[in-house]
């Protein structure tokens, strides 16, 4: 008999023979089904070959549906393809597998996307999109969404969350007991006895019957101990959902991405519930489980790789998606190569975004203004996809039907505007805006990926002129928008790639900005928004040479008081957090005047705090753990000419038994004599009175000036009698290397010697 | 993130760098004075970015120029300022 489910689609993966769906039910029941599926890849070559391919794939024990058929590749135009589909989609990936290795010479197409992406293509469903299911005896016959992931406001599915944790960090210490939490409980259960550990936990998987296990390192640690456990107690652990089933284990890697060396844990995923660890999570600190979710459903990734993967497989499989649907063919290996240009031409089209160098100094009341989404926008409104061909640098959309690219983003892109616009209009309190955070954030790394994609030789729709376009419009709309405000008379301070800050006496309220705002919209046909207006805005110069100003290195304050920083210690993860502490709290501080010219009366109090927590600092007076430094391992240990002291802190981690891998962090105090450095995860604990707290004086001194030197110098009269356009002064003294020189707070009473006319 | 052409910064150091003979041969005040206008030339390395220019060294030499002219005015309205003062 034929029955309906409405609900929750929680997962979907490959068994032996078809598809595995897991459904949470209106009603609360969690459903196992299976779902007949085929999936097709496709071959292009001369026709003799494709012929044999025929016959030889007939000659197959896999069962297959053979076609001639003709179907657009985005590079090379509408191309004729022999259509092989399986009718058992799992058995896909090896039937692939045979077929290249007879018929290497062929081109193929559709061949390596994921099962997961292949059905959320072809029923228009994804990761907890609610549908209503017909099945018959555990087979589902149809399956049909409700909504789409582009909602603002989906109805939420009713979670089951178990939370697990060791009780101390495993890379510092060998836990003792796991912290367990679900519902309202919450309790610790110590490590051994082994047995009466994992008999609690089998019960707890049992009778509350967690969806999603939560972990804080569970890829890395919690869970293979558990299992491990698990194995020498000859107990099975009822993690996953679906009995007789392995865990799926992935090992670790490194990478290189975006000039830097990226670190992947080892993964641990259930089969029938969801197992997310926070710390093996992208981006988890911006959007949390949310975010993850969010990202879920519009890349249609299963959940557990969503929460695993970076924006830049996010957007590919979008991309994937979109193609499977409107019939593109997603090429295999990618062979296009890019277009030969003349000299002249690349000069002008190997460029990036604008970046100026700011007018260094403190500058007050100051719009700063943002376009919105820059590059997904110009993408989307002048269709630049490598399939179209480029209309010019005229900001005028390219003829014709909306290439794969736009039409991946398009809906993405209205979706954070749309959150975006909900965001300014919501309440301060409004219970929804953390959810819609999360969500425009979750977005905002899928949009800026998107770009870099276009570009990127190996993906599967990228194309190097597609790139440059966008770039090209980009500098094309700032150079217009610059056009509009000194029309306006403003006067540009900065311009960042899709940002400009700008001033104009008379202009203090976001109002004050709004016909510029729509003068530069007309123009350049690009949405653009107030970021801010700022009550003051530091740009800062560079740390080499202070007469040079660098682009992205500035603080200031809203006028809500609330603080924007870029570029300076406090942002930095290599920074200690009694620093960065220290630094946010002196612009805390600074950010209580009500405006510029209030500067006066807080600044005294910044440089007080300052010289207690210099105080402090001297007097042993700050925890050890608040001067951890965490720096990443950059490459192998033998690959170091001179180690740094993230390398030198390794190499005891090492000499401990413990092995890092370039990409990860390592955490460590500066430390007096040889090697200078003490890591932090080694067994014995360093002795506080071996920290050396020179250096970290001159790491404070550093951080303090960064914010203080500047505002003491307009404070206190610099040029003329109005605070713009002042130089740093040079007041540092050069540093001794490691701080050997005797360093303290001198710096900055000499500061104010200096404006009060000393010496 | 490979780069077919050296960014504007990237010619910008290397013209630096191939003057490096030059400056060492200059007196000290004269090896200052010298860096000043490399410093001036660098507050347009944006502006010499869009530009494109297939020698980019005239490009630098166009935003010394630049700035010293700004200098200049800076300080002609600065002469005329004190000297209505003085009238």
């Amino acid at each position: 008999m034929m029955q309906t489910f409405t609900g929750w689609l929680f997962d979907v993966y490959p068994n032996e023979t078809n598809l595995t769906l897991w459904l949470i039910g209106e009603d609360g029941r969690r459903l196992r089904l299976t779902h007949d599926f085929s999936a097709a890849f496709c071959a292009a070559g001369p026709a003799p070959r494709l012929r044999q391919l025929w016959n030889w794939l007939e000659a197959q024990p896999v069962r297959v549906r053979l076609r001639r058929t003709e179907r657009r590749d985005v590079f090379a135009g509408m191309v004729t393809v022999l259509a092989v589909e399986v009718l058992q989609a799992a058995r896909l990936d090896t039937l692939f597998g045979r077929v290249t290795g007879a018929f290497p010479e062929l081109t193929y197409y559709d061949a390596d996307v994921a099962l997961a992406l292949r059905y959320a293509a072809a029923y228009g469903v994804f990761p907890l999109a609610r549908c209503v299911v017909e099945a018959q005896e555990g087979k589902a016959a149809s399956i049909t969404p409700l909504d789409t992931p582009w909602e603002l406001d989906p109805e939420a599915a009713p979670l089951r969350i178990l939370r697990l944790e060791s009780d101390c960090d495993p890379a510092h210490a060998e836990p003792k007991g796991i912290v367990f939490a679900h519902g309202k409980a919450r309790y610790r259960l110590p490590l051994e006895p082994a047995s009466a550990l994992l008999a609690n936990l089998g019960a707890v998987l049992k009778q509350y019957d967690p969806d999603l296990v939560q972990t804080a390192g569970g890829d890395g640690w919690l869970m293979p101990r558990l299992m491990e456990m698990a194995r020498q107690q000859g107990l099975r652990l009822p993690l996953n959902r679906e009995d007789g089933l392995e865990v799926v284990e992935r090992k670790a890697r490194t990478y290189f991405s975006y000039g830097q060396i990226v670190y992947r844990g080892r993964q641990v995923q259930l089969r029938g519930r969801w197992h997310i660890d926070s710390q093996n999570a992208m981006l988890w600190e911006d959007y949390g489980l949310e975010g993850v979710l969010e990202m879920a459903r519009v890349t249609r990734q299963p959940v557990q790789d969503a929460a695993r993967l970076s924006p830049g497989t996010g957007i590919s499989s979008m991309q994937f998606v979109t193609a499977l649907q409107k019939g593109i063919l997603i090429p295999w290996h990618k062979h296009q190569a890019e277009t030969p240009k003349t000299a002249m031409d690349l000069l002008r089209a190997d460029m990036g975004g604008m970046v100026y160098q700011p007018t260094v100094g403190l500058h007050r009341d100051v719009g700063g203004i943002d376009f919105v989404s820059m590059y997904p926008g110009i993408m989307v409104r002048f269709n630049i996809s490598p399939e179209v061909p480029r209309a010019g640098t005229d900001l005028e959309p390219a003829p014709g039907e909306p290439g794969i690219v736009p039409m991946t983003l398009a809906p993405l892109l209205n979706k954070r505007l749309a959150l975006k616009s909900a965001l300014l209009t919501l309440h301060r309190w409004d219970c929804r805006r953390p959810s819609y955070q999360a969500l425009a954030s979750a977005e905002k790394w899928l949009l800026v990926t998107c770009f870099g994609y276009l570009g990127y030789k190996n993906a599967r729709f990228g194309r190097i002129e597609a790139h440059e376009a966008v770039t090209a419009y980009g500098r094309e709309a700032l150079l217009r928008a610059k056009e509009a405000a000194e029309d306006l008379d403003y006067e540009i301070l900065h311009m960042y790639v899709d940002g400009l800050w700008v001033h104009k006496d008379g202009c203090k309220t976001p109002a004050d900005f709004e016909a510029l705002l729509a003068d530069i919209t007309e123009r350049t046909g690009l949405p653009i928004a107030m970021d801010g207006v700022y009550r003051w805005v530091v740009f800062l110069p560079s740390r080499v040479d202070e007469r040079v100003p660098v682009a992205n290195r500035y603080f200031g304050v809203f006028q809500d008081g609330s603080i924007k920083v870029r570029g300076i210690e406090c942002r930095r993860r290599d920074t200690a957090p009694f620093i960065a502490e220290t630094q946010t709290a002196i612009m805390e501080i600074l950010a209580r005047a009500e405006d510029a010219e209030h500067l006066k009366e807080v600044y005294p109090k910044a440089l007080a705090f300052a010289r207690r927590e210099m105080e402090a600092l001297r007097g042993g007076r700050v925890p050890v753990e608040k001067l951890l430094v965490s720096q990443k391992l950059s490459r192998e240990l033998g690959e170091y000419s001179s180690p740094s002291p993230a390398a030198r802190a390794v190499c005891q981690l090492q000499a401990a038994g413990k092995v890092v891998r370039p990409g990860q962090r390592v955490r460590f105090l500066f430390t007096l004599g040889k090697p200078g450095v003490c890591a932090w995860d080694v067994p014995e604990q360093p002795d506080p009175r071996s920290v050396d707290v020179r250096r970290y004086q001159t790491l404070l001194k550093r951080a303090v000036e960064t914010v203080l030197a500047p505002i003491g110098q307009s404070v206190n009269g610099g040029k003329e009698d109005e605070c713009q356009y002042l130089f740093p002064l040079k007041i540092a003294e050069p540093l001794g290397e490691g701080g050997t020189q005797r360093l303290d707070f001198l710096s900055i009473s000499k500061v104010i010697n200096f404006v009060n006319g000393g010496g | 993130m490979g780069r077919t052409l050296p960014s504007a910064s990237q010619v910008f150091l290397q013209e630096e760098q191939a003057f490096a003979r030059f400056r060492r041969a200059l007196r000290r005040t004269d090896q200052t004075a010298l860096d000043d206008l490399f410093v001036s030339a660098r507050q347009h390395l944006a502006a010499a970015q869009y530009a494109s220019h297939a020698l980019p060294f005239e490009v630098f030499l166009l935003a010394i120029l630049l700035e010293e002219h700004k200098e200049v005015r800076r300080l002609r309205e600065r002469v005329e300022a004190l000297s209505a003062r003085e009238k």
